[in-house]
């Protein structure tokens, strides 16, 4: 998952970022309202951790402008602010979730598994696609019931494009949620990614369409 | 000075003014009653000689010869009557009216049995008063022809007259006194029953609650003691709430640092994680001693003015406590002061001194770049001591120079762990000390100059 990150504290920060790119997810990290109001418009994230105490712009107001924007993008906001009354006041502004510090990196992890779940409209964490089953939780793969072992990015990618079945997503869509904005990347990366996957699954899972990216269509 | 209840002063001043007022009431009423009694009886005594001359006059000339005087007796009963009811002889108030009538010699013709055997008074016309018997007469004479006459009354009349109309005046105002005590205690009471349910609220009160007290009534005069005791409590709470807070994110900081090291993949990782983890340790200590030195610059101080601070000591002590930070950092600190030799005091306390000290010592070390040099200066003045600690650091934009003495404020996007507390401690400890600080630059469009001036000790003679 690619996720977006705006917190200004460089310790807890930073020990996110671990947290996230361990579990596999691509995080691009911010540390001022304004910069990751930017971020959220201009790129296209899965999730967003949104600190609520920022320089420059109030974590609110950059949820707020977001939204008002016509973002969609599934917002976790996070926040020393613990009133009921100081929750209420995110979820209005256009939260999705509200997780309070300190917090458990598990819980963390589990409520952005929620939130895509949510915006998939599934009760479950697990896409099925075929005779293909991934589950994120577990980070595992099943095809025909066997187990499949795949590495983090081809992991990442499978879920990724199943995730948007039947949407084509273009090459910078996915090469940014492999890599993010930093990471350094061949120009071939992806392909060699998506070669692996249709060897280790089957050739059709993955479809190219030419000139613009890949797109998994959705099962006969 | 003693403090009485202030429903015993108001009901005491009450009373006072209200006996005041009444006896007043009463002697006028008095007074006035008395002076019409005494013009209508002296208009009757005058009537009464009137028609008695008139009765002797019909007669003609009064018998001559006559021996005896005529005595004109009054009914047996009306002698020896003692109640004030009138009878259908007459009045027991008669044995007080009396009169007699002269000759023009004055030999007596003729009295009431009421009047003495010697004259009344001398033969001159007109009022006059006279004592007999041992009591007080008011006597009126007039000449008619040959005759002399003396109308008189007794002043225990009048004064019974007088007496009652006083009485009358006074009574009801001595009945409506306790139905107004009465009625002034409860309105008292009333009146006073927000202040006793604030004393109840407070002494209701569980320790360490700081819900702000709500009176059902709070009239005007009692507003500004619940006011500030709630701005009181909200202070206290926002302190409280604010450092839960704060603590907040370096405790998440500590936790997911941990987390990450108890299920990293390798030895490398676990290094990592644990390292930022200490990191977020000893900030989240940093931020609780600040508090704890907020706290402490917050409470209560002794009188000041009796305690003398050497201010080369305070900041001798303050220097020693930052000299790790000093040497980790590798920066210098140059020290000026003037006079040179000589000590300089103020009226202070030390341990709070060196506090603030260092906290301004603190400012310069973390926000300075590592290497540079940081300027203290201590000044003695006419008025005054300085105490101004300049550092290399980026400066504070003047817009903040009012914010950053807030509790918690850091200027958004600075880099370092500051608790956002250090200026706050400055600023309470240097308004307990009639010190003011000021924010300014160390160099033209550079650093940070922070200036505390308190006023000097002024030499007694």
């Amino acid at each position: 998952m690619r996720i977006l990150l705006v917190e200004d504290d460089e310790l807890l920060g930073s020990g996110i970022v671990d947290t996230l790119s361990r579990a596999g997810h691509v995080v691009e990290w911010l540390k001022g309202g304004p910069l990751g109001l930017a971020a959220l418009q201009g790129s296209e994230f899965e999730a967003v951790i949104l600190d609520l105490g920022l320089p420059g712009m109030d974590g609110l107001d950059v949820l707020r402008r977001a939204r008002a924007a016509g973002n969609k993008t599934p917002v976790l906001v996070l926040s020393a602010r613990d009133a009921p009354g100081q929750r209420v006041a995110g979820l209005d502004a256009g939260a999705d979730d509200y997780l309070v510090k300190p917090f458990d990196v598990d819980e963390l992890i589990a409520r952005l598994r929620a939130l895509q779940r949510r915006l998939r409209g599934s009760a479950s964490n697990v896409l099925e696609h075929g005779a293909l089953r991934l589950d994120p939780a577990a980070g595992s793969v099943l095809h025909e019931g066997r187990p499949v072992v795949l590495q983090r990015r081809e992991f990442t990618l499978l879920h990724r494009l199943l995730s948007s079945a039947g949407q084509v997503l273009t090459r910078a869509q996915l090469e940014e949620s492999l890599y993010g904005w930093d990471g350094n990347v061949e120009s071939n990366a992806l392909d060699v990614h998506v070669h692996n996957l249709r060897k280790k699954l089957y050739p059709g899972v993955i479809r190219t369409v030419r000139g613009v990216g890949y797109v998994a269509d959705p099962p006969p | 000075m003693r403090t009485y209840s202030i429903q015993a002063q108001l009901l005491a001043g009450t009373v006072a003014l209200l006996l005041a007022v009444l006896g007043a009431a009463a002697w006028l009423g008095f007074d006035a009653g008395q002076d019409e009694a005494e013009e209508l009886f002296d208009a009757r005594l005058a009537t009464s000689a009137r028609v008695l001359a008139a009765l002797l006059g019909m007669d003609g000339k009064v018998r001559e010869g006559l021996t005896d005087p005529v005595i004109v007796a009054l009914p047996a009963p009306l002698e020896t009557a003692v109640h004030d009811a009138a009878t259908p002889l007459g009045h027991h108030y008669e044995t007080r009216i009396a009169f007699q009538v002269r000759d023009a010699r004055g030999g007596l013709l003729m009295r009431s049995s009421s009047a003495p055997q010697a004259p009344y008074a001398p033969l001159e016309v007109g009022f006059s008063n006279q004592r007999f018997d041992g009591r007080s007469w008011r006597v009126f004479t007039l000449r008619s022809g040959e005759l002399w006459i003396h109308a008189a009354d007794s002043d225990a009349v009048r004064n019974e007259l007088s007496g009652k109309i006083a009485r009358a005046t006074v009574a009801p105002l001595m009945v409506g006194i306790p139905l107004l005590l009465l009625l002034l205690g409860l309105l008292t009471r009333y009146g006073l029953a927000p202040l006793a349910e604030l004393a109840r609220q407070i002494a209701r009160r569980e320790p360490g609650t700081l819900a702000p007290i709500e009176l059902a009534r709070t009239p005007p005069e009692v507003a500004p003691l619940v006011e500030s005791l709630n701005g009181l409590l909200e202070r206290e709470r926002r302190f409280t709430a604010d450092a839960a807070h704060e603590l907040r994110t370096p405790l998440a900081a500590i936790k997911i640092h941990a987390q990450n090291a108890a299920r990293a993949s390798g030895e490398a990782q676990r290094d990592a994680s644990l390292g930022r983890m200490l990191a977020a340790v000893e900030r989240s200590s940093r931020l609780a001693a600040q508090m704890l030195a907020f706290r402490r610059a917050t409470a209560p101080h002794g009188h000041l003015a009796a305690q003398r601070a050497s201010m080369r000591q305070v900041l001798e002590d303050a220097l020693e406590e930052v000299s790790p930070a000093l040497k980790e950092r590798a920066q210098k600190i140059a020290v000026t002061t003037a006079p040179a030799e000589d000590d300089i005091f103020i009226h202070g306390e030390h341990e709070k001194l060196v506090s603030l000290a260092r906290n301004l010592l603190d400012n310069a070390i973390r926000y300075a770049p590592a290497g540079s040099a940081i300027e203290v200066s201590l000044h003695l003045q006419p008025r005054t001591v300085v105490l101004s600690v300049a550092d290399d650091g980026p400066g504070i934009p003047p817009e903040l120079r009012n914010r950053v003495f807030e509790g918690y404020y850091r200027i958004p996007g600075t880099a370092g762990e500051g608790s956002g507390l250090g200026l706050a401690i400055v600023r309470e400890i240097a308004g307990q000390h009639g010190a003011h600080v000021d924010i300014g630059e160390a160099r033209p469009g550079r650093g940070t100059r922070i200036t505390v001036t308190f006023p000097a000790i002024v030499p007694s003679r």
